[in-house]
């Protein structure tokens, strides 16, 4: 029975999509950060190697990190902080489906239509920039879909813990915009987080912003030992598991509160 | 000018005493809006603090990149500073008058509010463009002009009269076009209110400007000279102060500024004209 719930939660999902697909498109083009960051360092690489950094390497990191970005996104935050505030989540929560599972299966059926759309804009870098190289380690590429199936896992949780928050605040969304403008330095989103200065380099390839963007891009293009992707693989896991207990905790400490004032 | 040709004896907004009057609703706008934002104090974080440290992370890249040359583009440390300083200067006027106002004002014409807005004695676009702001994210503006002063100490800048009438005629310039590209984007979503987005679309496109314009080359330099004039906004006022600004190049600044600004009159015109309020 959940999977045909799930099955038409994922067919509106799709459809939503649908219907709102200029606007999914003008938010993929506000997402091109990536590929701004490779105009500009590969401009800068253009008399010798950053550090690692060649400008092929640069071309296959930021188109990389560019599909990545919108591979994993979701934007349950923004949808959960405006169904608290305005008591819309009331009908959600008398829906013989949980709230959760409807977010996780409307942003996940977005996907596909945002590939496509995708596509375009990609194929037109690829072919600016003439190709990308990517990893020829058949481990790392085996596993590049479990990262990305946990990177979009880990974005998903921690929109939802920060979510969650309004059911206590007003400005979740605020909240949100801190984690990003964290995510956008330290995920390896602007800059391959390898370019850092050596100590903060160390830190930040551990946080779960780099868990996110930064590991599975350098696993696509072949920047990773064995012993690095299973440590990075490690990193998303753990990461996923505190960001979700304390989405979970917050959603049903929340839910509790929420019932109290009779929404 | 205005879209709505109501009756012969409305008020066309440059008649006599028309100055005072626009002058007065900027006013009233204005304190309102301060008003807003002393009663609603958490936006001094959310639209002041966070904007300025988004700003700021904007420009981890560049000092990272500091890290592993001697220089970016042909800009030293303190000059990217400066630099740094006007992005501020240019991000957080955007961020204090020019989004909001473009976003209220989409916000009315897709609900069908801006009826309200048309219908008052001054100019439509006018109106428009003071129909809200964002007062606390003026902290990135001082932030701004503070790093600027402190950069051009450190440089021992003393710039002369010239370097400061340049520094003045591109400033104006820089957020003229800034304007402009705004009300296109309003005036676009006349059409298609999908494009509502798009002035997040510029939002991202200004990351570009974090970067001297010397690190572009062939038709990307030429789009953000003339078409997306980011190079007008931060790189030539920091060239103007540094030195290295030609008269040919203000001159160029200026003549983009006007170009864009007479294409977003007309452009608003056309949308205004083709706007048929929630009730008809």
């Amino acid at each position: 029975v959940t999977e045909s719930k799930a099955g038409a939660l994922w067919r509106f999902g799709v459809a939503e999509a649908a219907a709102y697909r200029a606007s999914l498109l003008i938010w993929i083009l506000a997402t091109t950060l990536p590929l701004i960051s490779l105009v500009l360092w590969r401009a800068l690489a253009e008399d010798g190697s950053i550090g690692d950094y060649s400008q092929r390497d640069f071309d296959s990191y930021f188109v990389t990190a560019f599909l990545i970005r919108q591979l994993s996104s979701s934007w349950v935050v923004w949808d959960l902080d405006r169904q608290i505030r305005t008591g819309e989540l009331s009908s959600l929560l008398l829906r013989p489906v949980s709230p959760l599972l409807h977010h996780a299966m409307t942003n996940l059926a977005a996907l596909p239509l945002r590939m496509v759309l995708t596509a375009p804009v990609a194929l037109a870098v690829l072919f600016a920039v003439g190709g990308i190289s990517t990893s020829s380690d058949p481990l790392a590429l085996t596993l590049v879909p479990v990262a990305l199936a946990l990177a979009w896992l880990l974005n998903f949780v921690t929109q939802l813990a920060v979510g969650c928050l309004a059911f206590w605040i007003t400005r979740a969304t605020s909240l949100y915009d801190v984690w990003l403008g964290a995510y956008f330095v330290l995920a390896g989103y602007m800059l391959p987080t390898s370019l850092f200065p050596a100590g903060l380099a160390a830190v930040a390839r551990v946080l779960p912003f780099h868990a996110a963007l930064g590991f599975p891009v350098e696993l696509v293009i072949g920047r990773l030992s064995t012993a690095q992707i299973l440590t990075g693989l490690g990193l998303q896991l753990g990461w996923i598991a505190v960001l979700g207990s304390l989405a979970l905790f917050a959603w049903q400490r929340g839910v509790r509160a929420y019932g109290a004032f009779g929404a | 000018m205005s879209g709505l040709d109501v009756g012969g004896g409305r008020p066309d907004g440059f008649e006599h005493g028309a100055l005072a009057r626009h002058l007065r609703l900027l006013g009233a706008q204005l304190r309102m809006s301060v008003l807003a934002a002393l009663e609603y104090r958490v936006e001094f974080w959310t639209n002041g603090v966070v904007n300025l440290a988004w700003s700021f992370g904007g420009v981890v890249p560049l000092f990272v990149a500091f890290d592993h040359r001697e220089d970016v583009a042909g800009w030293g440390a303190w000059e990217i500073v400066l630099l740094t300083g006007f992005f501020l200067i240019v991000s957080g006027s955007f961020a204090t008058f020019v989004q909001p106002a473009v976003t209220e004002s989409m916000g009315r014409i897709r609900e069908g509010t801006l009826d309200y807005l048309l219908l008052r004695p001054v100019d439509s676009l006018m109106s428009c463009l003071v129909a809200a702001f964002s007062p606390w994210s003026v902290l990135e503006v001082f932030t701004g002009i503070g790093l600027a002063v402190l950069a051009s100490v450190q440089l021992g800048l003393s710039p002369g009269a010239e370097q400061i009438a340049m520094l003045v005629a591109v400033l104006v310039s820089g957020l003229v076009s800034l304007y402009a590209i705004a009300v296109l984007i309003l005036a676009a979503s006349f059409r298609a209110l999908e494009l509502e987005n798009s002035i997040f679309l510029m939002e991202t496109l200004l990351d570009f400007a974090h970067w001297p314009i010397s690190v572009f080359r062939g038709p990307l330099k030429l789009v953000f000279t003339f078409v997306i004039p980011f190079a007008v906004m931060t790189s030539y006022p920091a060239q103007s102060l540094i030195g290295g600004l030609s008269r040919g190049e203000v001159l160029g600044a200026l003549a983009t500024a006007a170009t864009l600004a007479v294409i977003a009159r007309l452009a608003w015109l056309r949308g205004v004209r083709g706007y048929t309020s929630a009730s008809s």
